[in-house]
């Protein structure tokens, strides 16, 4: 240290005692010492290296993501003199591990291939990074369970015959329903602040005995939601973490960190868990990137046979109806997005968009019993009045319709999961581009109130909107 | 009757003396003799019958408290003897059989009223399995949702390899005409 205040008693003889010489004149200290720390760290990192190294993969590593030192000290990185494919199985994994049956056998053994050994037949399986079990853990309702749908199937497609599993609010376990690659559905609320300490004992208990792979989590973590995380002793923590100091110390107990922008995730829209996506889809050695697939829900028969009796009794006809979603209630079932409050038209809106309705009934689904009396007083007696709280029955109905006029709840993302045509009403043209991308594609026509409060929609130009309908018709 | 000689003699035994007695049972008679008025007092009584006997008197209950001894004396006939006890319980005693007393009963009403209970015989108790232990928790709502999932998964397969057996099927036929037009 004594040196380098010598250096900078005289800055003019700087230059030439240092061995690379800044591009800028350094004229203080901070200069200095800053020149002089970057020049070390990469002294340090180059011998660390191999020689055979270019110094671009070294700018390249350090680009990347800084690893935490914290959670492996021994971990040094890859080995580029590993073979893998030989030694160790490469690509993606074997949809069902187990060895196939030797029928020659009397006492019912396995053909193991040669060179199998049982022993440390998971060591393989590990640095390949199978999963075998997964559970995700989701915060939010409906409509972000709703959206998280194309994760779990990009899971299944990148890790063939994985388990999935999934924890989520008492609201949000109700969408599994419709969700055909999921095992186990759970209810634990993860955003609740203060769980009570037996529930919360119990499902780490119920977690820790299915020994997951890997643990996903799209509540943001602080260091309460990490440790949750770490108790069930996954091999693999992903978890979004608060994008301020809340979450410090989270970290250290999970094994990658998604930073999200805003410290509400489903401001996101339609692309919420982009970065986790992203990271889930990465490519890895041999095997590409995976793609995201497209929102998709399946319905089961019964559910179907049971809101058909549903709409019937409403007075509606199969494909002869228009379903509008999105009354302003109280209800916990109006299944809207946390990223998007004003999202609800009172019924008198409603009432005057149904009135231009013309080919179609329109079918009002009430999240509520009590909404029964104010939409028979407004729009009529003889309205179709469907009671559906559950996102399951809501895609079967809307899958028996021929199309669906919504503001921003569940009932759009379910159109386009269905490829029925849709009426989008949003509060703002940000929000309709977020909630829904390529709406064209979609068969959406998105409708975006023009002072940014939804209830001043242009009713006009959703009737106008409607024509959509009508040649969806045609076309059947 | 009348001639006989009813001697009475109230004796009043301090729980010092007897624990001191039956702190050292084995200790010789001297000091026992003198220790207790009761045991000096039945010693005398009995000393004149049964000499030979050991002098040192076992009491076969040990902290049985006595009250009085009854001495009938008959002419030409052998005296009569007759001890009356008392039998008191100290507070703590009595409250250790009361609470005892409750707990039994208490146990036995919830015990031998659940055996004929028609609850744990119905569906709602039962219905789900079990042993009647109680230590079972069957999660049927999960498993019941699970097969619905995978129901679902199948139904979804089947519609998928009948759509594709369904466009083998028609390139077939059109293979068919192709060959009928020929």
């Amino acid at each position: 240290m004594a040196a380098m205040y010598n250096l900078v008693s005289n800055p003019k003889s700087l230059s030439s005692f240092l061995t690379n010489p800044p591009s800028i004149p350094c004229t203080n200290l901070t200069h200095v010492s800053f020149d002089q720390s970057q020049y070390c760290s990469s002294y340090s990192s180059i011998t660390r290296t191999r020689p055979t190294r270019s110094s671009s993969s070294l700018f390249q590593s350090n680009a990347k993501k800084k690893k935490n030192p914290w959670l492996d000290p021994f971990d040094d990185g890859e080995d580029p003199d590993m073979e893998y494919g030989s030694l160790f199985a490469d690509g993606k994994q074997e949809e069902d591990p187990r060895p196939p049956d030797d029928p020659d056998n009397p006492y019912g053994f396995l053909k193991f291939p040669a060179g199998y050994a049982v022993e440390i037949a998971s060591l393989g399986l590990k640095v390949r990074g199978d999963v075998r079990r997964c559970c995700c853990v989701i915060s939010g309702g409906v409509y972000e369970n709703l959206l998280f749908f194309p994760t779990i199937q990009l899971l299944k497609d990148r890790y063939p015959g994985v388990q999935i599993d999934v924890l989520a609010s008492e609201r949000g376990k109700q969408t599994y329903e419709m969700n055909k690659n999921v095992r186990w559905a759970n209810a634990y609320d993860p955003d609740d602040e203060w769980p009570e300490p037996a529930e919360y004992t119990d499902m780490l208990g119920v977690l820790r005995n299915r020994f997951y792979d890997m643990v996903l989590s799209t509540k943001l973590a602080g260091l309460g939601h990490a440790a949750f995380l770490f108790m069930t002793t996954a091999r693999d923590k992903l978890s979004y973490v608060y994008p301020n100091v809340n979450a410090a110390g989270a970290g250290l107990l999970l094994t990658e960190t998604f930073t999200p922008e805003t410290l509400n995730l489903s401001d996101g829209g339609y692309y919420m868990y982009e970065q986790m996506n992203d990271w889930l889809g990465r490519p890895f050695r041999s095997v590409p990137r995976t793609p995201v697939p497209p929102l998709r829900v399946s319905l089961s028969k019964k559910v179907k046979e049971a809101v058909e009796t549903k709409y019937t009794n409403a007075g509606a006809q199969k494909g002869k109806y228009i379903v509008i979603h999105g009354i302003q209630s109280d209800s916990k079932a109006n299944m809207q997005s946390r990223g998007d409050h004003d999202s609800l038209l009172p019924i008198e809106v409603w009432a005057d968009i149904a009135y231009e309705i013309r080919e179609f009934t329109p079918v009002f689904v009430i999240p509520h019993e009590k909404e029964r009396e104010n939409v028979e007083e407004v729009v009529g007696e003889d309205a179709s009045i469907v009671f559906i709280t559950t996102p399951g029955q809501l895609a079967a109905l809307i899958n028996d319709s021929a199309g669906v006029i919504a503001t921003n709840t569940a009932a759009i993302q379910l159109a386009n999961a269905r490829d029925k045509p849709s009426i989008a009403l949003f509060c703002s043209e940000e929000k309709g581009k977020k909630f829904v991308p390529d709406a064209e594609e979609k068969k959406c026509t998105v409708i975006s109130s023009k002072t940014g409060k939804l209830i001043d929609i242009d009713v006009e130009a959703v009737s106008n909107a409607m024509q959509t309908f009508n040649v969806s018709l045609a076309l059947v | 009757m009348a001639e006989a000689i009813i001697g009475f003699t109230t004796v009043f035994k301090s729980c010092l003396q007897t624990r001191r007695f039956e702190a050292n049972p084995s200790s010789r008679l001297p000091k026992q003799h003198s220790s207790s008025t009761l045991f000096r007092r039945s010693g005398q009584v009995e000393e004149s019958k049964r000499k030979r006997g050991c002098l040192h008197k076992v009491n076969g209950l040990g902290d049985w408290p006595l009250m009085a001894v009854l001495v009938e004396t008959m002419e030409g006939q052998r005296d009569m003897l007759t001890t009356k006890s008392i039998v008191h319980l100290s507070d703590d005693a009595i409250k250790n059989v009361y609470s005892w007393y409750i707990m039994f009963t208490v146990w036995g009403c919830l015990f031998f009223g659940s055996m004929k209970d028609p609850y744990y015989d119905s569906e709602t108790y039962r219905g789900d399995g079990g042993d009647g232990t109680g230590n079972w928790i069957y999660e049927k709502q999960e498993i019941m949702e699970a097969e619905a999932r995978e129901a679902l998964w199948r139904e979804e397969l089947i519609e998928e390899i009948e759509e594709k057996v369904g466009g083998l099927k028609e390139l077939e036929e059109a293979g068919k005409k192709e060959e009928l037009v020929k």
